[in-house]
């Protein structure tokens, strides 16, 4: 009876055993099949991912394929940049030009705190930096400490670290007195957030600095001059030349399209392109000539710009009311 | 589960590599090509990505009148002799550094206000290799007051 027992035990035991040994082993290739599936899921998850990075980098390049498909030249190019003047840039174009000094124009340094929101306070970081290079070339020493005061404290607003953005503007004070080396600070200073802010994926934030900048640059452009002035003939044709820019700018902005604060100003910008539209520029080739010594390549040709009182006016209405939209709360 | 951990490890790294090469490319832009753009003023604006062996980047941009404009093409030293051309809107080129052996800055002056485009090529390696090469370039475009 014993010998009995201990066979049924021995062999449900040894049955027992067999089935946990089979459970084992079909579990161990259960969870090696499972095991490659989540393998397969998670390469095809960053494949797919990699793509849409990548088809986000050239969003512009495959709506150009798509409406140019004999064009092999497009479907190569992986990245298109579009660059717009920088409140430097624009500045020192205005230069050249003849401007007038008016300060009662430009939006005060003291309007900082008004700006509470990361997007209004991008946006006025750029404009203060076409406020900052313009009262420079007018050589206002105490105003532009202000306008930089105000600056560092929006690059701080906007977390763009003091080693990137700000501490370019600590050394004011004591080169301020220098307009070459208060150009040098202004420069690092924006070029530095620029970097910061596309390296840490906020290349919309940079986008927003940079249309701040340019609307402020055209704004001040507009409300210099008087049409009917023959002196103003030449500022007046470097506004009807910012016709290329305003394209780069809507470029730009396009590059990021989930951007609702970048995109509320395209209907604005397209209005303004409106009145760019009865802008002329008649454009005659000539020759381009490379020095090899100098490393240098000049391109010979003729541009005339035409742009008649009501262009002008309107330019100037439409480059206010967006202006405005930037700086009112 | 040695083998396991040691999948998981690369599936890991290879998760966060485009993301390293990317900050690796910006960093490298500050550091070793902005010194470089001086004395021309930087117009702020970083252009940079990283490219395979075979791609085309384009830059466009506004070349003033009666500005001096420099143009700056920095890449890492693995992709050899990157090639840039200065094009009008009509494509005609108007610069191409391949006759100037493979130069990564040159100067340009325009007598009237226009549009331009700086296109940029990585060249494709001579060498049959399964690892496409990549790295990073930045088109940088700096003016004279």
């Amino acid at each position: 009876m014993n010998l009995k027992l201990f066979i049924n035990f021995g062999t449900y035991f040894v049955t027992s055993l067999h089935k946990k040994i089979i459970f084992v082993e079909k579990f161990k290739t259960y969870m090696m099949k499972t095991y490659k599936f989540l393998l397969l899921i998670l390469i095809g998850g960053l494949l797919l991912g990699w793509s849409c990075n990548s088809s986000t980098d050239s969003n512009q390049i495959d709506n150009d394929s798509l409406n140019n498909v004999k064009n092999e030249h497009t479907k190569r190019v992986k990245k298109i940049f579009y660059n717009v003047p920088s409140p430097i840039e624009m500045a020192s174009i205005i230069q050249k030009s003849g401007a007038q000094y008016k300060p009662e124009i430009l939006n005060s340094y003291k309007n900082t705190d008004k700006y509470v929101n990361v997007p209004k306070q991008a946006l006025i970081l750029g404009v203060y930096g076409s406020d900052l290079s313009y009262v420079r070339l007018f050589d206002q020493i105490q105003l532009s400490i202000n306008y930089l005061s105000s600056i560092k404290k929006l690059c701080d607003e906007l977390n763009i670290s003091e080693d990137q953005g700000s501490i370019a503007i600590s050394r004011m004070e004591k080169n301020i007195d220098k307009r070459d080396s208060l150009l040098q600070i202004m420069s690092e200073t924006y070029s530095s957030a620029d970097a910061y802010l596309k390296e840490n994926d906020r290349g919309n934030t940079a986008t927003l600095i940079i249309l701040g900048g340019w609307v402020e640059a055209l704004y001040i452009c507009t409300n210099i001059v008087e049409f009917d002035i023959p002196q103003n003939k030449d500022i007046i044709n470097r506004i009807g030349e910012q016709k290329y820019s305003l394209n780069n700018l809507i470029e730009l902005i396009n590059s990021y399209p989930d951007d609702n604060e970048l995109h509320k100003f395209i209907p604005l910008l397209a209005e303004l392109r409106g009145k760019y539209d009865l802008v002329g520029i008649e454009y005659v080739k000539r020759e381009v000539v490379t020095e090899k010594e100098k490393k240098l390549t000049t391109i010979h040709s003729k541009a005339n710009v035409s742009i008649n009182k009501t262009s002008f006016e309107d330019i100037k209405t439409t480059i206010s009311s967006i202006r405005n939209k930037i700086v009112n709360n | 589960m040695k083998r396991i951990f040691k999948k998981t490890a690369i599936i890991a790294l290879i998760s966060v590599f485009p993301y390293l090469t990317n900050a690796q490319c910006k960093g490298f832009t500050k550091k070793e090509c902005l010194p470089q753009l001086k004395p021309y003023v930087y117009n702020g604006q970083l252009n940079s990505a990283v490219l395979n062996e075979g791609d085309v980047a384009e830059l466009l941009l506004t070349f003033y009148s009666g500005q001096d404009y420099r143009i700056f093409v920095c890449s890492q030293e693995m992709l050899g002799n990157v090639e840039f051309k200065l094009l009008d809107t009509d494509k005609n080129t108007l610069f191409y550094n391949k006759d100037h052996d493979y130069v990564k800055f040159w100067d340009f002056k325009s007598n009237s206000t226009q549009q331009l485009i700086v296109q940029v090529r990585i060249p494709q390696s001579e060498v049959k290799s399964e690892i496409v090469q990549s790295g990073c370039v930045s088109i940088l475009a700096g003016f004279k007051e």
